[in-house]
């Protein structure tokens, strides 16, 4: 279906520039949409190994911890955990993956009390599976970050991939055609125009010949 | 014979805790809830028991823990209450007012307002609340104050929250042995003894786990065991085996060969700290038919704990769907 225009000469020359622009248009958003997708897969590759790694390493905390959880009052529990040794300052950033601004945290773990200390808990009334649930869990945190990282830039360059693959859509499949529609339909109403002058024409220069 | 540890008044106490006994859980029933398929059925079965009426008005099995709490506190206001010598319960006690005070002191500098508090200590809430609240310590029992002083001057200083529980589990095991030499109770204080002794030998193989040095574990050590902190310190950093071999020959060698066997195949300290309320438990076994004497009443006290243990072992497995055998393979012996 073509735009409904004046089949002017003046439009003819706008479509044509506008046909030239979104060609351009096309194949770069072609081309972001190809740079995106493969940005796309090596993200998602990386966040599915290290979502693999967390979740293992998650599932054995978590079971340590309801061990400990089984072997302990919740009171107990509840006190030696209540307050924590380390204090987390996290930092957002982004970073620019094709125009898609995907969050970069920097993290700094800064320690209360002892050095290096994770254990917030004295020893006499708490478990022992206590300290294999912490040890894992403190080690997964960084990780546990990273995959929040990773995740959200994959989530959004999905988004990104979407719009750019509609937009890319819409170019090649809707406006390109519809212009070149208009364009041919333009050039035609031109030319008939044309011929219709050129047809008068001789038909005038008869009847003035006839008189002559 | 020192007074405390024998005499007829206790003749009394010692008859209503036979019958209390009668009502603990035994080993026929923790197995059927053991293979009990849902944590549902674990509470029809503690229905039956002396638990029905802690256990009548759960809205959820979730929620099992204030019930215990409440069904512990019970046990320990009624012995205080048919004891001869109140002070005795007052000692195990303790453990609770130190447990609030943890949890207090941990709040305020959170800031934030604590909870899960035991309200069966010996020092009532508000006293403790107020007190931790204006860091003021005077209407605290003497030794107590000195604690208390000094978990506020060690957080003014690190801002290490470990060094509250460090400084107040050190100050209740002191007072434990400390007050029952005091009271001349022999029994009591071997039987708190042999807890430190437990809990330095557990301390020690998961400080050394965690890799800490030599210093902290003599700052963490229990006073008052039978092994002194210098056959600790002496042998840390060494291999567990020579702390097994160490400990062989004597009455702890059977539980520390086992438990640190288990250790190297699982990884798991579970096993230990099985064996170690086990080895209590035989312990008081010993001296639960003793007519005239404290015994009995430390054995039930020792036996409700255990019991109520072994319960939310078996629901916090229930409801996590453990296998049998996790569950089987920690459950504490039965005090009966």
């Amino acid at each position: 279906m073509e735009i409904r225009v004046n089949p002017t000469r003046m439009e003819l020359n706008r479509l044509k520039r506008r046909l030239k622009m979104a060609e351009r248009g096309h194949k770069l958003l072609k081309d972001k949409r190809d740079e995106l997708v493969r940005q796309f897969l090596i993200l998602v590759r990386e966040n599915r190994e290290l979502r693999e790694r967390v979740e293992k390493e998650l599932s054995s905390a978590f079971a340590s911890f309801m061990l400990a959880r089984a072997s302990m009052p919740l009171e107990v529990l509840e006190e030696a955990l209540m307050y924590p040794t380390r204090r987390l300052e996290l930092q957002v950033s982004r970073r620019n993956i094709m125009s898609v601004y995907t969050p970069q945290f920097q993290w700094e773990a800064q320690k209360e009390g002892e050095e290096g200390n994770i254990y917030p808990y004295g020893y006499a009334d708490t478990s022992a599976e206590l300290d294999t649930a912490i040890e894992t869990l403190a080690r997964v945190m960084d990780q546990l970050l990273e995959l929040a990282e990773k995740e959200k830039a994959v989530q959004m360059l999905a988004d990104e991939i979407e719009k750019t693959r509609r937009r890319v859509n819409a170019l090649e499949h809707v406006m390109i055609p519809r212009m070149e529609a208009t364009i041919r339909y333009i050039t035609m109403k031109l030319d008939e125009n044309e011929r219709g002058a050129l047809t008068r024409l001789m038909k005038i220069k008869d009847v003035v010949r006839a008189k002559v | 014979m020192p007074a405390v540890d024998r005499s007829y008044a206790y003749a009394y106490a010692v008859g209503r805790i036979r019958a209390l006994e009668r009502r603990l859980i035994d080993r026929n029933r923790f197995n059927r809830m053991i293979e009990a398929p849902s944590p549902e059925e674990v509470l029809k079965i503690l229905a039956e028991t002396e638990y029905a009426a802690a256990m009548a008005g759960l809205e959820s099995v979730y929620d099992f823990e204030p019930a215990l709490r409440d069904e512990l506190g019970r046990s320990y206001l009624e012995l205080k209450k048919m004891s001869p010598r109140p002070e005795i319960i007052d000692l195990f006690l303790l453990r609770f007012d130190i447990h609030n005070l943890k949890a207090l002191f941990k709040a305020r500098y959170l800031g934030t307002e604590a909870e899960m508090l035991y309200s069966f200590g010996t020092l009532s809430l508000p006293l403790l609340r107020e007190a931790v609240a204006a860091l003021d310590f005077r209407e605290l029992p003497p030794r107590l104050r000195c604690a208390a002083a000094q978990v506020a001057d060690e957080f003014a200083l690190s801002s290490d929250s470990q060094a509250i529980d460090l400084i107040l589990d050190r100050f209740l095991y002191d007072e434990l042995v400390s007050s029952s030499r005091e009271m001349g109770s022999h029994f009591l204080e071997e039987f708190f003894q042999k807890q430190v002794d437990l809990i330095n030998i557990k301390t020690f193989i998961r400080l050394q786990r965690i890799g800490r040095d030599r210093a902290f574990l003599q700052k963490v050590l229990l006073p008052h065991g039978r092994l002194g902190p210098e056959f600790f310190i002496a042998l840390y950093g060494n291999s567990l085996e020579q702390l097994a071999g160490e400990l062989a020959a004597g009455e702890y060698g059977p539980l520390v060969g086992e438990g640190l066997r288990h250790w190297l195949e699982r990884k798991s300290l579970a096993r230990l700290e099985k064996l170690s309320d086990d080895f209590l438990t035989a312990f008081l076994q010993r001296g639960k038919h003793t007519p005239f004497g404290l015994e009995a009443l430390v054995g039930y006290l020792w036996a409700r704990e255990m019991e109520i243990k072994n319960i939310r072992l078996i629901l916090v497995g229930k409801i996590n769907r453990l296998p049998q055998e996790a569950i089987r393979e920690r459950m504490r012996h039965a005090y009966l």
